[in-house]
């Protein structure tokens, strides 16, 4: 019955957007409340980022988390922002150079310039 | 570890997926700016890390919190990420919280059952409990590293 039903509703459940979950694998614990994604980057990644700085003794469970956050945010940022001055030479890939322009244009990125090489 | 913290990347497979989300349909990304990209989001956390350390020491405090990053975030100019961050905070201490419970639970009927053969079974369990066990790991490694 059930069967026949899936058949009749026709399209194959298709979701909107880039991706979606469908292909994503899930490393995080059932015991998560669904679409809880909170943070992509591994935790552990970043704490090691964290201790590489000598002046930093400790870091709480909750910095680390929201500094995981903080650099998808900026990830997503850069990259958008990268990605105007791609449109601008109407190409459809992202270039190096592209971000090397998005680094100079914007003032937030001024820390940037020099450590990317 | 004696890497050089620029060494120190965050997984390619991740980024390229935030970054392919952040862009339209049909944008595609240079393996070189991929790259770029990921290194600038360590340099990132770097900076930030400073910054907020920063702010830390001016609080007397060893530890860095999760105000001193949103601070920290303020001073470096990435205001616009204070707003959705504090959101992802409250969601994050929302779902430690119901983790906390659920482990405290656990234990108590682990103690009504058996004592040592139940705990060394739970040891080679699953994933789910090894990442909770690295949470609390990782707590106790930073009570033990005093200096860096």
């Amino acid at each position: 019955m059930a069967a026949v039903a899936a058949a009749g509703s026709g399209t194959p459940r298709e979701e909107e957007g880039p991706g979606g979950e469908a292909a994503a694998p899930q490393p995080q614990a059932p015991t998560n409340a669904p679409g809880a994604r909170l943070s992509r980057l591994p935790l552990a990644r970043v704490k090691a980022l964290v201790k590489a700085d000598p002046d930093v003794t400790l870091a709480g469970q909750e910095a680390i988390f929201i500094l995981a956050r903080a650099a998808e945010l900026f990830v997503e940022t850069i990259a958008k922002d990268a990605y105007c001055c791609a449109q601008q030479g109407k190409r459809k890939t992202l270039q190096r150079r592209d971000l090397d322009n998005a680094i100079e244009a914007v003032d937030e990125f001024a820390f940037l310039e020099g450590t990317l090489d | 570890m004696a890497e050089r913290p620029e060494d120190l990347n965050l997984p390619n497979a991740v980024i390229t997926r935030i970054i392919k989300e952040a862009l339209p349909d049909g944008v595609n990304i240079s393996k070189e700016a991929r790259s770029a990209i990921s290194r600038a989001a360590s340099v990132f956390v770097l900076y930030a890390t400073s910054c907020a350390n920063n702010f830390a020491m001016k609080g007397k405090r060893k530890t860095l919190n999760a105000s001193d990053v949103l601070s920290a975030m303020e001073e470096m100019e990435f205001q616009r990420f204070v707003t959705p961050l504090k959101e992802a905070l409250e969601a994050y201490r929302r779902e430690q919280k119901g983790k906390k419970e659920a482990s405290e639970q656990k234990k108590k009927d682990k103690d009504k059952k058996t004592d040592s053969e139940e705990q060394d079974k739970s040891r080679d369990e699953d994933n789910d409990e090894d990442e909770e066990r690295l949470e609390e790991e990782e707590q106790n490694e930073e009570e033990e590293e005093v200096d860096n």
